[in-house]
């Protein structure tokens, strides 16, 4: 391939993005849809005290990694509305909406059940990959 | 505008820069030789991150998350990172500094980071370049600075640099003069009085100078029960300062008579505005104060190289796009942690982390040529009144209204209860939470 047909492709690769993203991209930051990589965006703000991906294993805050949805969601449903005692979980779940909050659960249960330390990037990726296949392959 | 930013750079990237930073295979392989920087940039973009700390060790950790095939350069001074986090333990025995050292080594293996130690003097944002002390020119399409705090000295008379490097550590940056601070706490003499004076807003770690004061406080409660901590304070509230409060008349006896702290509020006249280093004295707004140890900790700006590279404005911080953490002064160019204007969030290594985590999402987004995502961020800071006594604020952000905001009903200190296992359970938390953040940014 030449350069030149390169810098065509490149060109008509661009000119297709052009066309088709922005009108989306608007809809997204107006609407309140929740994709699944938003999902993925809010439980990596997690990862400080649950551990990269929620892969901590050997500490008082518990690994979200592998959790069920439902687990994960009943849990952070009854620390938003305070029938769980709480240290700072009841102050954190009053950030999220349900739909929020699912998103996290979809993305938490599809990461691989142990210490981040033994993951290879390569199955974190793979993670990811299933979670947003769960949502519906919504990016 | 700097001089470092006038400065124009007299060659352009060369093989040898190229092989220096993707070895030479991969520069074999993608056939740029010869090719213009351009030409480089779009057969693989190349994301160059100024500093090491926990804002460009997360960004570059992420970014690899977002994107498995964009080549990530991390360019820091300092080969290894002592965390200002808990940086207070050390004063008090229950840290040493050797484990609050950290280096890139996992970030260069697992993450395919290319790691260059050294300085960098400046940066030419029409060439996407940047050059460093030993004169290394690397190109750039995306350039991301974290830069963290600088010191200013100009409020205090005969307090400056050489002062908190020699006789009076401020012990703000994690290092040589936090041991300093350690041992003249130890050498306070029998009833002796410290004098702890925080920094006007905004600040590194809100609660840190508060900590400090507690740590001190309990020091002397087993070692020194006759001694004291006077707080000589510019401001009428801080962080957490309900929280901090209680647990001080829990502790130490606040609000009697044998308090071990006494907290001067500015509008009683606690701004200092002098110090004399040889006799030990310091001059408040209404009052002077002799003491045996004073703590001063300056006030701050961005970090040098935000200031040399013309990404601060007239406050001296860095102004950028809240969803994205792009600069507001320069294309390309992206700003995270202590140095910027983030608004509702404290400059905390968590916020950094956060923010990080964000602006790896948007720059491989951009790279794609998407739209970044909504931006969410967050902030938990665990801080010890005692050993066994945590308090804590947390909130979750978004961007509202244009400026970072606290979402849904989140933002909020430790409650002030009754119940006796709640503030050693903060304290469980906050040592689990260094562990573990700590983990999420180098490993």
């Amino acid at each position: 391939m030449t350069n030149n047909t390169l810098r065509l492709s490149g060109l008509c690769l661009s000119l297709s993005l052009f066309a088709g993203t922005p009108a989306q991209a608007q809809d997204d930051a107006k609407s309140s849809s929740i994709t699944a990589k938003l999902g993925e965006a809010m439980a990596q703000q997690c990862a400080p005290c649950h551990g990269t991906n929620g892969q901590a294993m050997t500490e008082a805050m518990p690994p979200l990694a592998g959790l069920p949805v439902e687990t994960f969601e009943r849990a952070m449903l009854a620390y938003r509305d305070g029938s769980r005692d709480a240290v700072i979980m009841d102050r954190v779940a009053r950030g999220f909406t349900d739909e929020e909050i699912h998103a996290m659960a979809i993305w938490f249960e599809k990461q691989p059940y142990k210490a981040w330390q033994n993951t290879e990037l390569e199955e974190a990726y793979k993670a990811s990959e299933a979670a947003k296949n769960a949502m519906g392959g919504q990016q | 505008m700097s001089r470092l930013e006038q400065q124009t750079f007299d060659r352009k990237i060369t093989r040898r820069d190229l092989v220096k930073l993707f070895g030479a295979s991969a520069v074999a392989a993608t056939g740029i030789f010869g090719a213009s920087n351009k030409a480089f940039a779009q057969s693989a973009a190349h994301v160059v991150i100024l500093g090491g700390g926990v804002g460009g060790s997360t960004f570059a950790k992420y970014l690899r998350f977002a994107d498995p095939d964009v080549k990530i350069t991390i360019i820091e001074q300092y080969p290894e990172y002592i965390t200002c986090l808990r940086s207070n333990d050390v004063l008090v025995g229950m840290h040493t500094l050797d484990e609050l050292t950290f280096n890139l080594d996992t970030i260069r293996s697992k993450y395919n980071v290319n790691v260059i130690i050294d300085r960098v003097v400046g940066a030419d944002f029409d060439q996407k370049t940047v050059r460093t002390q030993k004169g290394e020119v690397v190109s750039y399409d995306k350039l991301v600075v974290s830069p963290g705090i600088d010191f200013v000295y100009d409020n205090i008379e005969g307090f400056n640099e050489q002062v908190a490097d020699t006789t009076h550590p401020h012990a703000y940056k994690a290092g040589p003069q936090t041991l300093k601070l350690k041992q003249q706490l130890e050498n306070l003499p029998q009833g002796g009085t410290a004098i702890i004076a925080p920094p006007q807003n905004p600040f590194r770690c809100p609660p840190g100078p508060y900590e400090r004061i507690s740590f001190f406080a309990e020091y002397l409660k087993k070692h020194n029960p006759t001694g004291k901590v006077i707080v000589l304070d510019p401001k009428d509230r801080f962080t957490k300062d309900v929280p901090f409060k209680k647990a001080w008349e829990r502790l130490y006896g606040y609000k009697t008579d044998n308090s071990l702290i006494e907290w001067v509020s500015g509008s009683d006249g606690g701004q200092v505005t002098r110090l004399d280093p040889k006799t030990n004295q310091v001059q408040a707004v209404v009052e002077d104060f002799q003491a045996d140890l004073i703590n001063i900790i300056p006030n701050q700006r961005a970090g040098k190289l935000a200031q040399n590279l013309d990404l601060t404005d007239e406050s001296g911080w860095c102004p950028i796009n809240r969803h994205t953490f792009e600069s507001m002064r320069h294309d390309e160019v992206y700003v995270l942690g202590d140095s910027t204007i983030a608004d509702a969030m404290p400059k905390s290594g968590y916020s950094a982390n956060s923010q990080a985590k964000v602006c790896a999402k948007a720059v491989a987004d951009t790279l794609k040529g998407e739209s970044p995502g909504r931006a969410i961020y967050s902030n938990v800071c665990y801080s010890l009144a005692g050993q066994n006594y945590g308090v804590s604020i947390a909130a979750i952000y978004e961007v509202r209204d244009g400026l970072i905001q606290p979402k849904g009903d989140s933002a909020g200190v430790s409650e002030i209860t009754d119940k006796p296992a709640q503030p050693i359970l903060e304290a469980v938390y906050q040592k689990n939470w260094h562990r573990e953040f700590v983990k999420d940014v180098f490993y």
